[in-house]
């Protein structure tokens, strides 16, 4: 392993810039917002103003306005929602498009189309809803409570779902009650939104003519909204079209079919003319799915030598009013990834997922590992602080040498390949180097976080294994055009990923083609292969770049075979690079990439055996999970008069396998540290006593700005993965995933006299005040 | 009614509602969908756009308050195929990832280095206005810093 690989001459590693700037910088760009069809309605969602309310019927009589879809009328066309993520004896494995009780405020309830967004609007106010209020649970500690309302009476519970991972708990406690010393804490994870900066949206068109819908739609998961639309809609899946062009933003909301677009599809069906619908803030705060929401009852049990035995989590997991479609996913992969970078003699978790009137709680940048991360690596620096032991140092005596590669965790992970403690190393030297800071009153401390990150949601066993109803294989069509240009096709799509670089550089590499002749195809079902999961697990560059990596370099050998008849010449001894085929030690003799494809595509000077064309299509289902890993620091400053906290500085260093385009990396890494920045500082999607949300403005929900995040300084180690054609490894999700750890260990190591008590996010003003003053 | 201004650099006219916001007149009914809306309540900045040369967020304003006034949006930025300085930071710097914040972005930058403000102001007091969820700011902040230089020499 290297720290990183230098390929002289290769686009594999190169820091080109994107191809997708020029538009974006431009305007041109094309938002679904920004699409306009002829003769297109506007629609307004009629949403509950109740977290939890008996739906008795709807008046639509004073609402003038070309149409007006009930909740009854949604129930009488639709089909329940499948969730995707069901784990054993989950109780609620479907959800209604609108369902006959709300159980949450800004539930969607049914549409209003008129001829403006603002006539919708207008229409909606006068749609009269009549709704018996009932019970609400605001928090899982209502709902968990002796005698507490049911949402589903039949279940005699609000748990949808509960599960041990890991070491049967008696194992562990064994383990515990062996050894010298138990850290334990309650440790939560508060609720926050993804607030992508394009809110959710789409545009349905149904063409009665040729009985074809296409929506567009601001999703993650083109392919996936197609099956799931056809399936709620009771339409053939041919008939459906679904393209995602230009997408502001996902981190994981945007990956599912939502009821929004199921409405605005039954609309332009009812109608023949295009419906649009585009999510206003307050609605993306109320109604999109929202993330975290964790309350973990954690120990970690050490020897007299500061070596770690055990590791356990008691967790509950808010899912909100219904599973969403990966359900109690973040609470399984929480306990997956708990043991993290560590060996351990046992770990487990009891989770129960619990009901209560918010919004469901999905996929979210991280996905239960910044949960873990936060938990364990808390836990640790506690360890430290009680043993009086460097927390570097008790890190490294229990981190997994990469001698320890492969390795099966407890949670029954198979960790691939990496060098755990040289990360943690160099991060601690990079922070080391830090200059001194002037003393202002201030407190400081620095504090690190490490972990292991799944990525890549492959192999398709292992989701069988797990109840995952996703693809855990992409495809790729890699083509050589007649003129000797590339066209990449994959069905996964890129919300800011720069997927048309990134793509497009494993392509060219392999191919001999300079970057400006590569188009990647992507976000559009009827020009893509099928792939059902789409961008989301870190997995886009793992799972579809492995494809497009196998499809190219078959696609280079057969330009080799055609070529070697071309030039009389053995295949072995062709170079493909610059756009042409040369023989080696012969360079004079060549032929042009161009004329090799128009002769292939003609069926002329082919191989025997060979078909006519240069195109290749491969199917990638990864062997292996290929497992990321990084450390991060973080060094604060602390108001003790305020309890402000400023992040002074941050520092990653990671190991995402093949960096294909490392400047792509770091910007990956570094809104993902943002991300976490908010998580641990400033973000909570806040609800009152009875359910009600206290967040429905960005004046209400605070998110990270310029002058809260540090710059952020990255280094790369490379350990391609074993699994993964191309050796490339997720980047997507690691920022989030270590950040509110290492904030949050490093106020504590700025405020020791509060260390103990630094267990919940965010690390609020308010909240380190509280806790200063009542040590005082 | 009917609203006229002129919008980069060309005379335009649309229909608008008394209740029309700026924003919502430049993107549907002039067809400039560069400049984005991600909140509609003044507080992300994608909706930032020049009105008379002063940076100003088109979510806040009505169509009708912008009438006879000089509208500059992201589209006026690049001349005959060639990047405004700023835009071309921002590409060289990966300072945009999905790119839906940054034509407000770039147009603040813009609309405040012709007010005079300096750089330090720029960075200190004009980006923190302005929501990123993708690239953590560190990169935009290079981006404007890298241009500055010549968005001074153009002054």
């Amino acid at each position: 392993m290297t720290e990183q690989l230098a390929r002289p001459r290769s686009l594999v590693g190169a820091r080109v810039r994107r191809r997708e700037d020029r538009r974006l910088l431009t305007g041109a760009g094309t938002f679904v917002d920004d699409l306009s069809l002829p003769g297109m309605l506007h629609a307004a969602v009629l949403r509950s103003p109740l977290p939890h309310a008996r739906i008795a019927g709807a008046d639509a009589s004073r609402a003038e306005a070309p149409l007006v879809l009930t909740p009854a009328d949604v129930a009488r066309s639709t089909r329940e929602v499948r969730c995707i993520w069901v784990l054993p004896g989950q109780r609620q494995t479907t959800y209604p498009v609108v369902a006959d009780v709300a159980r949450y405020v800004g539930e969607p309830l049914g549409l209003v189309v008129a001829e403006t967004r603002a006539a919708a609007e207008d229409a909606a106010e006068l749609v009269e809803l009549d709704l018996d209020p009932l019970p609400a649970l605001a928090d899982p500690d209502q709902a968990l409570a002796e005698g507490a309302p049911l949402l589903h009476a039949d279940w005699g519970t609000n748990v949808v779902v509960e599960m041990e991972i890991g070491d049967p708990a008696d194992a562990v406690e064994d383990v515990i009650a062996g050894a010298a010393h138990v850290v334990e804490r309650r440790l939560r994870i508060q609720r926050v939104t993804h607030c992508p900066i394009e809110p959710r949206g789409a545009v349905a068109h149904w063409e009665a003519a040729t009985g074809t819908l296409t929506l567009w739609s601001s999703t993650q998961s083109p392919h996936h909204l197609r099956e799931m639309l056809a399936e709620v809609l009771t339409l053939p899946a041919e008939s459906i079209r679904v393209i995602a062009r230009d997408v502001g933003g996902g981190f994981g909301q945007k990956e599912h079919l939502y009821p929004e677009e199921v409405l605005v599809s039954l609309a332009t069906m009812r109608l023949g003319a295009p419906v649009k619908w585009i999510e206003d803030r307050s609605e993306s705060l109320l109604s999109a799915v929202q993330g975290r929401d964790h309350l973990h009852d954690a120990r970690l049990a050490l020897d007299a030598d500061g070596r770690f035995l055990a590791l356990h989590s008691r967790i509950v997991s808010n899912v909100g009013a219904r599973p969403s479609n990966v359900g109690a996913g973040p609470a399984l992969v929480s306990s997956g990834m708990l043991p993290g970078p560590y060996a351990f003699e046992a770990v487990g978790t009891t989770f129960r997922a619990v009901l209560t009137n918010r919004p469901p709680t999905g996929a979210y940048r991280g996905f239960g590992m910044q949960q873990a991360a936060w938990v364990r690596e808390r836990l640790v620096d506690e360890a430290a602080r009680e043993l009086g032991v460097d927390p570097v140092e008790l890190r490294l005596r229990n981190m997994l040498r990469p001698e320890q590669l492969p390795y099966l965790t407890r949670t029954s992970q198979q960790y691939d390949s990496g060098d755990y403690p040289r990360a943690l190393e160099r991060t601690a030297e990079l922070m080391r180097a830090a200059p001194p800071r002037p003393d202002d009153g201030r407190r400081r401390g620095v504090g690190f976080a490490s972990y292991v990150e799944f990525t890549g949601l492959g192999p398709t066993a292992a989701n069988q294994a797990v109840g995952f109803h996703l693809s855990g294989y992409d495809t790729a069509v890699v083509r050589v055009e007649t003129d000797g240009t590339l066209t990449i096709a994959t069905g996964t799509s890129a919300q800011g990923q720069g997927h048309e670089t990134t793509f497009a550089q494993l392509a060219a590499d392999r191919l001999g083609v300079p970057l400006e002749r590569v188009r990647v195809l992507a976000g559009d079902t009827a020009t893509t292969p099928f792939g059902s999961a789409g961008a989301i697990a870190s997995r886009s560059m793992t799972v579809a770049g492995g494809a497009i990596v196998r499809a190219s370099e078959r696609l280079r050998d057969k330009v080799l075979r055609v070529a070697a008849n071309l030039l009389e010449a053995s295949a072995a001894d062709l170079v493909l690079a610059d756009g042409e085929v040369r023989v080696r030690g012969a360079e004079w003799r060549s032929v042009p990439l161009a004329d090799v494809a128009s002769r292939a595509w003609l069926g002329w000077d082919l191989a025997d055996g060979d078909s006519p064309g240069l195109e290749e299509r491969d199917v990638h289902d990864p062997a292996g999970i290929s497992y990321s890993y990084a450390t991060h620091a973080a060094a604060v400053a602390v108001d003790p008069e305020t309890g402000e906290v400023e992040v002074e500085r941050y520092a990653v260093v990671h190991d995402c396998g093949t960096a294909v385009n490392p400047t792509v990396v770091e910007g990956q890494i570094e809104g993902g540290v943002a991300q976490g920045l908010g998580i641990a500082l400033l973000e909570e999607s806040a609800f009152d006593a009875d359910g009600m949300p206290l967040c429905a403005t960005l004046m209400d929900y605070l998110l990270p700005t310029s002058d809260t995040v540090p710059d952020i300084e990255v280094a790369h180690q490379e350990s391609p993965s074993p699994f993964v054609p191309g050796g490339m490894k997720g980047v997507g999700e690691g920022g989030t995933i270590g950040a509110p750890a290492a904030i949050g260990n490093a106020v504590a190591a700025a405020l020791p006299e509060i260390a103990e008590h630094i267990t919940e996010t965010p690390l609020s003003p308010a909240r380190i005040w509280a806790l200063l003053r009542e040590t005082r | 009614m009917k609203v006229r201004l002129r919008l980069n650099g060309v005379d335009r006219e649309g229909d608008a509602e008394p209740r029309t916001l700026l924003s919502d007149f430049v993107r549907h009914e002039l067809g400039a969908t560069g400049t984005h809306v991600g909140c509609e309540h003044g507080v992300c900045g994608a909706c930032t756009v020049l009105l008379d040369g002063e940076a100003v967020r088109s979510c806040l304003m009505l169509a009708a308050q912008a009438a006879g006034a000089e509208v500059t949006t992201v589209e006026s930025l690049s001349r005959e195929g060639a990047l405004h300085p700023l835009q071309e930071a921002f590409a060289e710097q990966h300072a945009l990832q999905c790119g839906f914040c940054t034509p407000g972005i770039l147009m603040a930058v813009v609309g405040e280095h012709r007010a005079g403000r300096s750089l330090d102001e720029v960075v200190a007091d004009v980006l923190p206005g302005h929501l990123c969820r993708c690239t953590g700011y560190g990169r935009i902040r290079a981006a404007v810093r890298a241009a500055w230089p010549e968005l001074e020499a153009r002054a």
